[in-house]
C-alpha cells in the first residue's frame, strides 16, 4: 500500500505547488492585459470546471480504484483450496494484552505483552476489549482495528518477513494509554510451533525459589497465573515473564533486577496501574520474588 | 457582475419594525450587562470566547512542555496531562470557534448586514448569552471538583469515560455533560434567532440572493448546528443514564477487574455513530461562516466582485448537506466492512468538489484585482492557503485504506488543527482586523498586526507540518510520552522540542495582538464610518459605532449585491448596496454616505 500513498503525497504537492503559483500569478497580473470581460469570463470558467469539477472528480474516481482493490485484501475472507489462516486471539485490557493461541497442538496458549506469528502466511487476529475500547495494531504489518468490548473484531495481517515488530494500543484508553506496548516477533513456521510447543508445559520450578513462591501464592496468585503454580486471570499471565522483553507493557526494558525494582515502583512507572503497592513487603522479599520471576521462562 | 443589482426589487421586509419599538436600556447595567443589543451581546460572546480560548491556549502550552521536555515540569503527571488533552480540544472546538463564529460574528454581523434593527428575538438573544456563561463557568468549575476535569478525550468514548481509569470520573465527567447540555440549550435558542433574522427581518431589497457570503456562511453554520448539536445532547443524556441510572445503551456486558459490571447488551459504537453525527458537521459549523468571511474580506480588499457568488452560495450549501453523510469515516478502523468504509470515502471526497471550487473563486476573485495588502487580506490569504493544505492532508484520511494506518496518529493531530484550528482562528484574526474599526471607531496598528500575522502564521506551520511527519512514522495520538522499549525513534523527541519551543513563541506574539485590541481602543487612529470602502451594510450607518437600532431614523433600502467594486463605468470605485440607481450616475455623491 506503499505506492498507493506516496502517489497521493507526490499528488497533493503537485495541486498544492499549483494552487500556490495560481495565487501568485493571480497577484502579479494586475490589470495590464485588456481582455474583453467576455473573453475574462471564458478563461474563468475553463479553470472552474477545469479545476473545480473535473480535477477533484478524476482525483476521487483514481483514488477509489486503488483504494478499493487494496481495502478487499483486508477482509478475512475464505482462503483457496482449503487453506486455513493461523488464529489468533487478543485481548485488551487497562494496560496489557492478553494473547491466546487456542489452535496451538496440544492446547491452549496463554501469554501476554508479547505476540508471536508465523511469516509468509496470512494470520487472523479476533480481537476484543475487556473492559474499554483499545486498537491493536502493529504499525510495520499495515493494519489497525478497535478491540471492542462486547464484539470481536476480525483482521487479517501477514508478515513478508521475519522479525521484531513494535506495536500499541492506538485508541485512547485511559490514564495508561501511553504505555500499552506489544512486542511482536515474525518467525518461519517451524520456530512458531517449538515456541508454542516449549509453552505447552508448566515452567520448571527448582527448590531454590521455594520462599519466592510461597510469597506469590500468598500475595499475588488471586491476579497472576503461573503455569503450575496459580491461576489468577485479573493480571497478566506470568508463566514465561522471563523470557519477555519488557515490564508494564513496554514500560520498562527488562534485565536483571528490573522485576524487583518494577515491584517497588510500578506506580511511580505507571501510575494509575490496577497492581496494588507493595509497600507492606520488604525488600528483601521482594528481590527474591522478582528474582524467581526472572526464572520463569520455557 | 452588475447585473445582479440594477434593477431594484421592492417589497416590504416582513421583520421590518421601527426604531421607536426598540426598549432603549437606560441604565449601565441595562446598556453593557442584561443587554438586548445584538451587538452587545456580541462582544460579550467574544470576550467570554476569548477568554475561555485563552485558557485553553494555555493548556495547550502545558501539553507542549511535557512532549517537548518530558518529565521536566513535575506539574504535569499523566492523568492531568490528558485532562489538558480533554478540556482543550472541547473548549477549543464548541467554546471557542463555534461560540465566536455564531455566537459573537453572528451577532454583531447578521442584523447589520441584513438592514435589521437587531436581531428578531432580543431577549431570547440576551438569554442565549447566559446559557453560555453558565455552561463555560460548568466547564470551568470541573477543574477543581475532586479527581479533577474528565481526562477522556474531547471525544468522550464509552466506556472508557465513564469507566474507572480515566481520569475525572467522579465529578469532571457529569460537569462536562451539564456544561455541553447548557451549552446546547443556550446555542439553541440563539441559532433559532439567527436563523429567523436572516430570513424574515431583511431590509427592502435584501433578496437572499443579495446577502454578503458572510451571513450565508454564518446562516448555514446555524442551520447545520440546530441540526447537529441535538445528536451530541442525546448521546450524552444517553451515556448520563447508563452512568446513574444503569442504563445499557452504550455499556456492552464487561470485566472491570474481574468484576462483571451491572450492564448488558449496549453497544459502544452506537455512541460513535452519534458523536461522529454531529462531530463532522461541526467542521463544517466552523469552516463555513471562516468561508464566507473570507469571501468578503478578499473581495472588499481586493477591490474585486466576488467571482461566482451563484456557485460560491450553492458551494456552501451543498457542503452543508454533504457533511452530514460523511460522518463514519472517523470510524474506518472500528471494525466497519470495508466497503461500507468505501461508501463514506466516497461521499467524503465528494466534498473536494464544492471546496475546489470555491478555492478557485477565490483565485479569480483575486486575478485582476486591485490588491490591497492589509492586515485582514494577509490573514484571509493564510486561511485559504493553510485551508489548501487541510484539505489535501484529508484526502489522505478520507480514503480508507490510507487512513488505516494513520488514524489515531499525529498526522491525524496536524490535519485537523490545520483545517479546523488554524484556519479558522486565522479567519477570527481577519475579521478582528477587519470590523474592529466599526466596533470601536479607531483603526488597529498596522504594523503590529503585520508581525502578528506573520509570527502566527509561520509559527502555526513550525508546529503542525511537523506533526504530519511524525503520524507517518507511527506516533500515535493522546500519549503523554513513550515506554523504554517503544518503537519510536528518538528523532521524535527532537521534533517535539522543537514544536513545542515554536508553540510557546506562537502564544506568546498574542499577547501583541491583545496589546493591540486594548491600545487601539484608546489611541488607534480615527477610522471614520468606511475605512475599507466596502459596499455592506454595516459600513453605511450612520453613526460609528452604530448605536441600538443600527440604522437611525430609517432602515437602508438595498438595491445591489454586495459585490459592487470597480464596476465599469462606474464614477465610484464601489458601490454601497444601499446606492440608488440614479446616484450611481451623480457626480456628488460620495459613497458611503447614505442615500
Amino acid at each position: 500500500m506503499a505506492w498507493l500513498w506516496w502517489g497521493m503525497l507526490a499528488f497533493s504537492t503537485v495541486v498544492l505547488v499549483v494552487i500556490t503559483a495560481l495565487w501568485l500569478y493571480a497577484f502579479r497580473g494586475g490589470r495590464r492585459v485588456d481582455r474583453s470581460s467576455r473573453d475574462e469570463q471564458r478563461i474563468a470558467r475553463r479553470w472552474i470546471i477545469g479545476g473545480g469539477l473535473l480535477l477533484p472528480g478524476l482525483s476521487i474516481v483514481v483514488l477509489l480504484a486503488f483504494g478499493v482493490p487494496a481495502g478487499q485484501r483486508m477482509l478475512p475472507l475464505p482462503l483457496p483450496d482449503g487453506q486455513q489462516a493461523e488464529r489468533i486471539e487478543v485481548i485488551g485490557h487497562q494496560w496489557w494484552w492478553e494473547v491466546r493461541y487456542p489452535e496451538a497442538e496440544g492446547g491452549e496458549v496463554v501469554t501476554s505483552n508479547q505476540l508471536v506469528m508465523p511469516v509468509g502466511e496470512p494470520v487472523d487476529f479476533h480481537v476484543t476489549g475487556e473492559d474499554v475500547i483499545h486498537a491493536f495494531w502493529i504499525p510495520r504489518l499495515g493494519g489497525k482495528i478497535d478491540m471492542i468490548p462486547g464484539r470481536t473484531n476480525v483482521i487479517r495481517l501477514e508478515a513478508d518477513f521475519a522479525g521484531v515488530f513494535g506495536a500499541q494500543c492506538a485508541e485512547f484508553c485511559g490514564a495508561q494509554h501511553t504505555n500499552m506496548q506489544l512486542h511482536v516477533e515474525a518467525m518461519p513456521r517451524d520456530d512458531f510451533e517449538a515456541w508454542l510447543a516449549e509453552r505447552q508445559a508448566p515452567p520448571e520450578q527448582s527448590d531454590d525459589h521455594a520462599a519466592a513462591r510461597e510469597t506469590f501464592v500468598e500475595h499475588c496468585a488471586s491476579c497472576h497465573r503461573v503455569a503450575g503454580v496459580s491461576d489468577g486471570q485479573l493480571g497478566p499471565d506470568l508463566s514465561d515473564i522471563g523470557d519477555r522483553v519488557s515490564l508494564g507493557a513496554g514500560r520498562l526494558a527488562m534485565e536483571e533486577g528490573a522485576i524487583s525494582y518494577w515491584l517497588r515502583h510500578h506506580q511511580q512507572l505507571k501510575p494509575g496501574n490496577r497492581m496494588p503497592s507493595h509497600d507492606h513487603l520488604d525488600a528483601e522479599t521482594l528481590d527474591a520474588l522478582g528474582a524467581w520471576l526472572e526464572t520463569l521462562s520455557p | 457582475m452588475a447585473e445582479h443589482g440594477q434593477h431594484s426589487v421592492q417589497h416590504a421586509a416582513a421583520g421590518e419594525f421601527d426604531n421607536m419599538e426598540l426598549v432603549h436600556p437606560k441604565t449601565f447595567l441595562g446598556k453593557y450587562v442584561w443587554s438586548q443589543d445584538a451587538k452587545v451581546i456580541a462582544i460579550q460572546y467574544g470576550v467570554t470566547a476569548i477568554a475561555i480560548g485563552l485558557v485553553a491556549l494555555v493548556l495547550s502550552i502545558l501539553m507542549r512542555l511535557q512532549l517537548g521536555f518530558p518529565n521536566t515540569f513535575s506539574l504535569i503527571d499523566p492523568a492531568s496531562y490528558l485532562q489538558y488533552v480533554t478540556m482543550h480540544g472541547m473548549i477549543m472546538v464548541v467554546y471557542l470557534l463555534t461560540a465566536l463564529f455564531l455566537g459573537a460574528f453572528g451577532n454583531y454581523l447578521i442584523p447589520l448586514m441584513c438592514g435589521a434593527r437587531d436581531m428578531a428575538f432580543p431577549y431570547l438573544n440576551m438569554l442565549s448569552y447566559w446559557f453560555y456563561l453558565a455552561a463555560v463557568l460548568i466547564l470551568m468549575a470541573s477543574f477543581f471538583v475532586p479527581g479533577g476535569a474528565t481526562g477522556a478525550g474531547w471525544t468522550l468514548y464509552p466506556p472508557q469515560a465513564i469507566s474507572p481509569g480515566t481520569p475525572g470520573i467522579d465529578g469532571g465527567i457529569l460537569l462536562m455533560f451539564a456544561s455541553l447540555s447548557v451549552f446546547i440549550a443556550g446555542f439553541t435558542m440563539g441559532g433559532l434567532n439567527y436563523v429567523v433574522t436572516v430570513l424574515q427581518a431583511r431590509t427592502r431589497g435584501m433578496t437572499l440572493m443579495r446577502l454578503p457570503l458572510t451571513i450565508w456562511g454564518i446562516f448555514m453554520a446555524t442551520v447545520m448546528a440546530l441540526l447537529a448539536f441535538p445528536a451530541l445532547l442525546v448521546a450524552i443524556l444517553m451515556m448520563l443514564c447508563d452512568m446513574l441510572l444503569g442504563t445499557s445503551f452504550f455499556m456492552p456486558e464487561m470485566l472491570n477487574l474481574g468484576e462483571p459490571s451491572a450492564h448488558e447488551g449496549g453497544s459502544p459504537l452506537l455512541y460513535q455513530h452519534l458523536f461522529w453525527f454531529f462531530g463532522h458537521p461541526e467542521v463544517y459549523i466552523v469552516a463555513l461562516p471562516a468561508f464566507g468571511i473570507v469571501s468578503d474580506i478578499l473581495a472588499t480588499h481586493a477591490r474585486k466582485n466576488i467571482f461566482g457568488y451563484r456557485m460560491m452560495v450553492w458551494a456552501i450549501i451543498i457542503i452543508a448537506v454533504l457533511s452530514f453523510v460523511v460522518w463514519a469515516h472517523h470510524m474506518f478502523i472500528s471494525g466497519m466492512n470495508p466497503y461500507f468504509g468505501f461508501l463514506f470515502a466516497t461521499t467524503t471526497l465528494i466534498i473536494a468538489v464544492p471546496t475546489a471550487i470555491k478555492v478557485y473563486n477565490w483565485v479569480l476573485t483575486l486575478w485582476r484585482g486591485n490588491i490591497r495588502m492589509t492586515v485582514p487580506m494577509l490573514f484571509a490569504i493564510g486561511f485559504i492557503f493553510t485551508f489548501v493544505n487541510g484539505g489535501l492532508s484529508g484526502l489522505f484520511l478520507g480514503n480508507v485504506t490510507v487512513d488505516v494506518p494513520l488514524a489515531d496518529t499525529y498526522f491525524v493531530v496536524g490535519h485537523f488543527h490545520m483545517v479546523m484550528a488554524v484556519a479558522p482562528v486565522l479567519v477570527v484574526f481577519g475579521a478582528i482586523y477587519h470590523w474592529y474599526p466599526k466596533i470601536t471607531g479607531r483603526m488597529l496598528d498596522d504594523t503590529l498586526g503585520k508581525i502578528h500575522f506573520w509570527v502566527t502564521f509561520l509559527g502555526t506551520y513550525a508546529i503542525f507540518y511537523p506533526m504530519h511527519f511524525m503520524g507517518f512514522a507511527g506516533v500515535p495520538r493522546r500519549y503523554y510520552g513513550y515506554g523504554e522499549t517503544s518503537y519510536i525513534p528518538d528523532s521524535m523527541q527532537a521534533l517535539n522540542a522543537f514544536m513545542s519551543v515554536a508553540a510557546i513563541i506562537v502564544a506568546l506574539v498574542q499577547l501583541v495582538f491583545f496589546y493591540n485590541l486594548v491600545r487601539s481602543y484608546f489611541h488607534g487612529r480615527e477610522a471614520g464610518p468606511n475605512p475599507w470602502q466596502a459596499t455592506t451594510l454595516e459600513w453605511q450607518t450612520e453613526h460609528t459605532p452604530p448605536r441600538h437600532g443600527n440604522f437611525g431614523a430609517e432602515l437602508p433600502v438595498v438595491y445591489r449585491w454586495a459585490y459592487d467594486y470597480g464596476v465599469p463605468g462606474a464614477k465610484h470605485d464601489f458601490l454601497p448596496q444601499n446606492m440608488p440607481p440614479e446616484a450611481v450616475e451623480a457626480d456628488d455623491t460620495v459613497p458611503g454616505r447614505r442615500s
